[in-house]
C-alpha cells in the first residue's frame, strides 16, 4: 500500500473542502478501497474518513418514503423490516453483497458511489426510483439515481461532492430481484436484474426494471417497462418484455462471461423477476 | 465390536486446541529478531527476452538491504530468469528490505526492459507448427512417425544384412505422416497392451470424444512462506511451510551446493497443502539466498495473487479417448491420446493417464500422452495428480457406452470391474480390493436403485482408483516415569496423520489416547521422514509407528520380566501395565514404574525405534453418486445429493476418514463446476479468489460419506491411503449426473451456467 494522509473530519464541510483536493479519496466502509490500495490500483494521496461525521447512517420512514443515510451498513439495509416489505428488491440485493462479514462493514452510499455496474444494490435504487441526496461544501443537490452514473467508476459527482442519502419515495407493491453467478453466496454479479410492479384489478399500473452489468452503467429497460404498462401481465407479454430488456443492453464480454450469455439472462432472469414481484404484488 | 480400543475410534485430533484456540504457529507467525523482509521481483509479461535489469534506482531507497538476480546464485542453478521469461511472474529479481512496503516498492523501481514475444496458452495450438516455441529443442515427432523412425534406426544399426528396400518403404511410411509432429513438447509416455484396433474391430459401439480439463490451483489456505537465517559459519535456518522438510533439506542443498547437515529445515504447521508444498525455489531458495547477503534472518511470503501467477497448480490436458464394448456390456478396447500443460517447465502428471483404464478388465488398452509447454508456470502435484483429469475422461465416456448399450450405468461397471487375480491392463494382478463393495455400497447408500427423479433432475455415479505411496521414515518412543508415552519423528502432521500415530502407538502400548503425546523433530534432530504427500504418511508412518511401539513393547516385558522375576513369555502388557497371565499369582506393574525401574538397569530407558521403507500398497477405491438439478434458463447447477463411499481399508480414526472422504469430494466438485485458472495473452487472468472461484459451504448439501473397510495385507491394521481417492471420480460424478438432468454431455470443464445454457440451445432447447 502506497503512504497517504488521512483524515477523519467531523463535519461534511470539512470533509468535502478535503476531498475536492487532487487525489483524494473518500472511506466510506473501506471494503473496496482498502483492497485496491492493497493492490496499487487505487493510489490516493489523501483519504478521508466518513465515519466521524454524524448523521450519515441510519434508516428513517416517514409516512410512504424511506430515507438511507449514505454511511448506513448493507447488512442493516438487508435486515430492515420496512425495506425488506417496501423495497424487497433492494433489501436482496444488500443481501447478496460479499459475506456477512463484509456487509457489517461496508455502506450503502460507497457500494453506489464505486459506481461499479454490478453492484448489487444499484438494482433494487433504480426500481425504487431513489433521489441521491449530495452536499458540498457549496451546498446540496438531490439527482434521480438514473441519472448519478456516467460510465463503469464514474458518476456526475463533481469534485468534493458527497452522497449523503437515498430517499426512496412511495414504494411499489412488489418488487424482486435476481443476481445471476456461480456461486451460490459471496459472488459478483454476472448481471443483476430487478423489478418493481404495481397492479390494480389485474393491470400493471406501473413497472420498474433495472438492470445491472449489463452496460457501462446501471440502466433501467425503459422500453421494456413501456410494454407493461396498461397490460395484463400475460405470460406472452412477460417473454416480450425480457425479449425487449435483452436487446436493451450492452453487454460486454470477459472473463466471467460472453456478452451473449449476459444478455440471454437479462431476457431469463427479467420474465423472473417480474414473476416474482407480481406475485409479491398479488399477495 | 472392534477388537481395538484405540484404532479404529474416533478421537480429537492431537492439534484440535492448537488449531482453534491460535495458538499453532504457521509459517507468517515466525520473526527472528532483526527480521527483513523479502520480495520477488516478476515478469511482468507471459513470454519476452530480458534486454537488461537495472537494480540501480531501487538500490537507493532506505531500507533495502539487498537485491538479488542470478547473477547471485553461485552453484549458477537457474533460480532467477535471465535471458528470457516465460511466463507472466516468473522470478528475476528478488529485494530484502526492514519493512514489507519497502520491500514492494523497491521491486517496481527495478527496470526491466523486455523484448516482448508471441504467447501460446492452449496446448493443441502449442503442438501446431504455427506456435511460438518455448525452448528451442522440444519438437518431438509423432507416435507413428516415432515408431516408425525407430525400426528405421534399428535396420540401419543391423551392419551384416541389407535393409535399404525395408528402409526405404518405411521411409516413404514415414512421409505420410506430416502432421503428427508435435511441438513444444516437455515429455511423452507411451503404454500398450494388446491390440487395440483389435478391440474396436470386435466392439458392437465405440465411443469417441475429446475431454477438455482446465489448469485448477490447490488453494491451500496458507500461502508459500519461509524465513530463513544464515549464520556467520554458515549454518542455514530455514522455517519452511511445506509438505516435505527432508526433501527440502536437499533440495536446497543441491540447487546452492550448501552441504546437506549445514542446512537446518523446521516445518511449521502447514496450513493445507494437496501436493502443491513441495516447491524448493519458490521461496525457500531465495530466502536463503537473500539471508547469505544480508546475514540477517528473511521472511519471503507470496501474495494470493503470486500463488496464482507463480504457484505450482495441477496441469490441465485435453484428452482424446476411444472406447469400445459389445452390446452384452463387455469392455474391449480403450484408446487415449492426452496433451497435459506443462506449462513453461515440464513435469505434469502425464504418467497418470494410464488411470483412464479405471479398475476394469480391458484386455485391449492403448495410452499416449504428452507434456505440452505454455506460457504458464509449471505445475505440481495437486491430490491425486493426474487421475481426476484421466477418470474424468474415462468414467464419463462409460457412461455414453452404458447408455447406448441400455444398460444400468451401476450395473455395467459391476460387471467390468476387475476382481482378485485379474490382469491389470499394462501393469500386472489385481490384489484383494474392494472395488465392487465400495461400489454397492455407494449405490445402497444413496438410494440408486430406487431412485427418481423430477423434470431437469438427473443421477450420476463415478468411481476412481488411486494407490498410496510409500517412503522411509523413522519414529522414536519413549515411556516416562509417569506412564506416559511420547513419540518423535519428522513427518509433517497432514490431514491428522499425527493422531494415526498416536493412537497406533496407544494401541499397541496399551495406554490411554490421552497419555500420549507425539512432537515432530527438525531435519537437525529427527530421523528422515518421507514428505507427506503420496497418502504416503498413515501407511509409511503408522507402520513405522508400530514397529517403534513394538520394540518399546519388548523392552517393556524384558524390564517386567526382570522386575516380576517371570519368564517374557508369562507375561502380557494391557491396560498399561504387565501382568503375569497365570492368575494364580495375579501380579501386574505398571508402565511409570517400570520406566522408573528402567533408568537404574543395564539395558536403560524404554525407548522403541521404528524405521520403515518400502512395502507394497493396495489400491483404494472411492465411489461417488450426484443428484443434481440444472436450471435450464440460467444453467445453474445445483447439488441436491452427494454420497461417497471409499474402500479405505481399515479406519484408523473413523471421523479423520470422513473428513478426508467429503474434503476430496468437494475439491472434486469444485473442479467440475467452477474451478479454472483462465489464461489470455498476457497470462494468468484471474489471479484471486474474485474470479477464481472456490465453493462455500452454501453450495454443497452435506457429503454422505460410506467406509468401506477391505484391508490392505501391509497397511498398519489393514490401513490405506485415504486422502487422495476421493477427489477421483467427482469430477464424472458431477458431469454425468448432469447429463442424466438434461441429456447433454458436457466434456468440457467446468460446468458453468453458460456452458448449459449454450449447449441446451445447441440442442434446440
Amino acid at each position: 500500500m502506497k503512504s497517504f494522509e488521512f483524515y477523519e473530519p467531523t463535519t461534511l464541510a470539512e470533509a468535502s473542502r478535503l476531498f475536492a483536493e487532487e487525489h483524494a479519496q473518500l472511506l466510506a466502509g473501506g471494503t473496496d478501497i482498502i483492497i485496491g490500495m492493497k493492490a496499487y490500483t487505487e493510489t490516493p494521496e489523501t483519504v478521508i474518513s466518513l465515519q466521524k461525521i454524524p448523521g450519515l447512517a441510519g434508516i428513517t420512514t416517514d409516512g410512504d418514503s424511506i430515507s438511507i443515510g449514505a454511511m448506513t451498513k448493507v447488512r442493516e439495509v438487508e435486515l430492515s423490516g420496512d425495506i425488506q416489505q417496501h423495497h424487497t428488491a433492494l433489501a436482496e440485493g444488500a443481501s447478496e453483497i460479499g459475506s456477512i462479514q463484509i456487509r457489517n462493514l461496508a455502506t450503502i452510499g460507497g457500494n453506489i458511489a464505486h459506481a461499479s455496474p454490478a453492484a448489487d444494490t444499484v438494482a433494487g435504487l433504480l426500481v425504487a426510483d431513489a433521489q441521491v441526496d449530495i452536499a458540498s461544501a457549496d451546498g446540496e443537490r438531490s439527482v434521480p439515481i438514473d441519472e448519478l452514473f456516467t460510465g463503469p467508476g464514474q458518476t456526475v459527482l463533481t469534485p468534493g461532492e458527497i452522497i449523503t442519502r437515498f430517499r426512496l419515495p412511495k414504494p411499489a407493491s412488489g418488487s424482486h430481484y435476481i443476481k445471476h453467478k456461480i456461486r451460490e453466496v459471496m459472488d459478483l454479479a454476472f448481471i443483476g436484474v430487478a423489478a418493481a410492479v404495481n397492479l390494480d384489478n389485474g393491470t400493471i399500473t406501473d413497472a420498474r426494471i433495472g438492470l445491472a452489468a449489463v452496460a457501462p452503467t446501471p440502466i433501467r429497460a425503459t422500453a421494456a417497462e413501456d410494454l407493461l404498462k396498461g397490460n395484463a401481465p400475460t405470460p406472452a407479454l412477460l417473454e416480450q418484455a425480457g425479449e425487449t430488456a435483452a436487446a436493451g443492453c450492452s453487454p460486454i464480454s470477459d472473463l466471467r462471461c460472453s456478452a451473449e450469455h449476459r444478455r440471454e439472462m437479462v431476457d431469463v432472469l427479467t420474465r423472473r423477476t417480474l414473476q416474482y414481484a407480481l406475485e409479491r404484488a398479488r399477495a | 465390536m472392534s477388537e481395538y480400543t484405540v484404532v479404529g475410534q474416533t478421537v480429537a485430533r492431537v492439534d484440535a486446541v492448537e488449531k482453534v484456540t491460535g495458538a499453532a504457529q504457521y509459517g507468517a507467525d515466525i520473526h527472528p529478531p532483526g527480521m527483513l523482509y523479502g520480495k520477488i521481483v516478476r515478469s511482468k509479461h507471459a513470454h519476452a527476452n530480458i534486454r537488461s535489469i537495472d537494480t540501480s534506482e531501487a538500490e537507493k531507497l532506505p531500507g533495502v538491504r539487498a537485491i538479488i538476480t542470478q547473477d547471485d546464485v553461485p552453484s549458477g542453478r537457474r533460480v532467477f530468469a535471465t535471458d528470457k521469461v516465460l511466463y507472466l511472474g516468473e522470478p528475476l529479481a528478488a529485494v530484502a528490505a526492514t519493512d514489507p512496503d519497502i520491500a514492494e516498492e523497491a521491486a517496481e523501481r527495478i527496470k526491466i526492459d523486455y523484448e516482448v514475444l508471441p504467447v501460446v496458452q492452449d496446448v493443441i495450438e502449442a503442438i501446431k507448427p504455427s506456435a511460438p516455441r518455448l525452448h528451442g529443442d522440444d519438437t518431438k515427432d509423432g507416435p507413428n512417425r516415432r515408431e516408425i523412425s525407430g525400426q528405421i534406426r534399428t535396420l540401419s544399426r543391423d551392419k551384416e544384412n541389407d535393409h535399404s528396400d525395408e528402409i526405404s518403404k518405411l521411409e516413404a511410411e514415414l512421409e505420410a505422416y506430416p502432421d503428427e509432429v508435435y511441438y513444444n513438447i516437455s515429455a511423452e509416455s507411451h503404454t500398450e497392451a494388446g491390440d487395440v484396433e483389435k478391440g474396436f474391430a470386435a466392439s458392437d459401439v465405440v465411443v469417441e470424444d475429446t475431454y477438455v480439463i482446465p489448469r485448477v490451483h490447490q488453494t491451500y489456505m496458507e500461502p508459500h512462506v519461509s524465513v530463513a537465517s544464515a549464520d556467520s559459519s554458515g549454518k542455514v535456518t530455514v522455517w519452511a511451510s511445506t509438505q516435505g522438510p527432508f526433501a527440502i533439506r536437499s533440495g536446497i542443498a543441491g540447487t546452492l551446493g550448501i552441504p546437506l547437515t549445514q542446512i537446518n529445515v523446521i516445518g511449521t504447521t502447514m496450513g493445507g497443502g494437496f501436493g502443491g508444498r513441495f516447491g524448493v525455489i519458490i521461496t525457500h531458495v531465495p530466502a536463503v539466498l537473500l539471508s547469505q547477503k544480508t546475514g540477517r534472518p528473511v521472511r519471503v511470503q507470496m501474495t494470493r495473487e503470486e500463488e496464482f501467477t507463480d504457484g505450482r497448480p495441477a496441469p490441465g490436458c485435453v484428452i482424446k479417448l476411444k472406447t469400445g464394448a459389445t452390446n452384452d456390456g463387455q469392455i474391449l478396447a480403450r484408446e487415449a491420446l492426452a496433451f497435459w500443460d506443462s506449462g513453461s517447465v515440464s513435469g505434469a502428471s502425464i504418467g497418470s493417464t494410464i488411470r483412464v483404464r479405471g479398475v476394469y478388465k480391458i484386455p485391449n488398452l492403448k495410452v499416449d500422452a504428452y507434456g505440452v509447454h505454455t506460457n504458464k508456470s509449471g505445475t505440481a502435484a495437486y491430490r491425486a495428480p493426474g487421475a481426476p483429469q484421466a477418470i474424468f475422461a474415462g468414467e464419463s465416456q462409460l457412461d455414453e457406452i452404458a447408455e447406448r448399450i441400455g444398460m444400468d450405468p451401476v450395473k455395467f461397471r459391476l460387471m467390468n470391474m476387475r476382481e482378485e487375480g485379474d490382469a491389470v491392463p499394462a501393469g500386472g494382478s489385481e490384489p484383494k480390493v474392494g472395488y465392487k463393495e465400495t461400489l454397492e455400497a455407494v449405490a445402497d447408500a444413496a438410494g440408486w436403485w430406487n431412485r427418481e427423479a423430477d423434470e431437469n433432475q438427473g443421477w450420476g455415479v463415478a468411481v476412481g482408483d488411486w494407490t498410496n505411496g510409500c517412503g522411509p521414515g523413522g519414529v522414536y518412543v519413549s515411556v516416562h516415569e509417569d506412564g506416559s508415552v511420547r513419540i518423535f519423528h519428522g513427518s509433517m502432521d497432514i490431514t491428522g496423520t499425527d493422531t494415526a500415530i498416536s493412537q497406533i502407538i496407544a494401541e499397541i502400548l496399551t495406554v490411554p489416547y490421552e497419555s500420549v503425546t507425539i512432537r515432530r523433530g527438525d531435519t537437525d534432530s529427527a530421523p528422515y521422514s518421507t514428505g507427506s504427500g503420496g497418502s504416503v504418511v498413515t501407511f509409511t508412518m503408522g507402520n513405522t509407528a508400530k514397529l517403534a511401539a513394538e520394540d518399546a513393547h519388548r523392552r517393556i516385558l524384558e524390564l517386567a520380566s526382570e522386575r516380576l522375576n517371570t519368564n517374557v513369555d508369562d507375561l502380557e502388557l494391557k491396560d498399561g501395565a504387565v501382568h503375569i497371565i497365570s492368575a494364580e499369582q495375579p501380579k501386574s506393574i505398571s508402565l511409570g514404574e517400570l520406566a522408573a525401574y528402567s533408568l537404574s538397569t543395564t539395558g536403560g530407558p524404554i525407548v522403541g525405534k521404528g524405521s520403515f521403507a518400502r512395502q507394497a500398497s493396495t489400491p483404494a477405491l472411492a465411489a461417488q453418486i450426484a443428484k443434481v438439478e440444472v436450471d435450464p434458463g440460467t444453467g445453474r447447477t445445483r447439488v441436491l445429493k452427494l454420497v461417497a463411499s471409499q474402500d479405505v481399508g481399515f479406519a484408523i480414526n473413523p471421523m479423520a476418514v470422513e473428513g478426508q472422504i467429503e474434503g476430496g469430494t468437494v475439491q472434486g466438485y469444485a473442479w467440475a463446476m467452477m474451478e479454472e485458472m483462465q489464461y489470455g495473452e498476457g497470462g494468468n487472468i484471474n489471479p484471486g479468489f474474485v474470479d477464481y472461484r472456490v465453493p462455500t459451504s452454501a453450495d454443497l448439501p452435506t457429503v454422505e460419506s460410506v467406509i468401506v473397510e477391505v484391508p490392505a495385507p501391509n497397511g498398519p491394521y489393514g490401513a490405506k491411503g485415504v486422502g487422495e481417492p476421493p477427489i477421483t471420480p467427482t469430477l464424472a460424478t458431477m458431469a454425468n449426473a448432469v447429463k442424466d438432468a438434461i441429456g447433454i454431455r458436457i466434456t468440457e470443464l467446468p460446468i458453468k451456467p453458460e456452458k448449459v445454457v449454450d449447449a441446451l440451445k445447441s440442442n434446440g432447447r
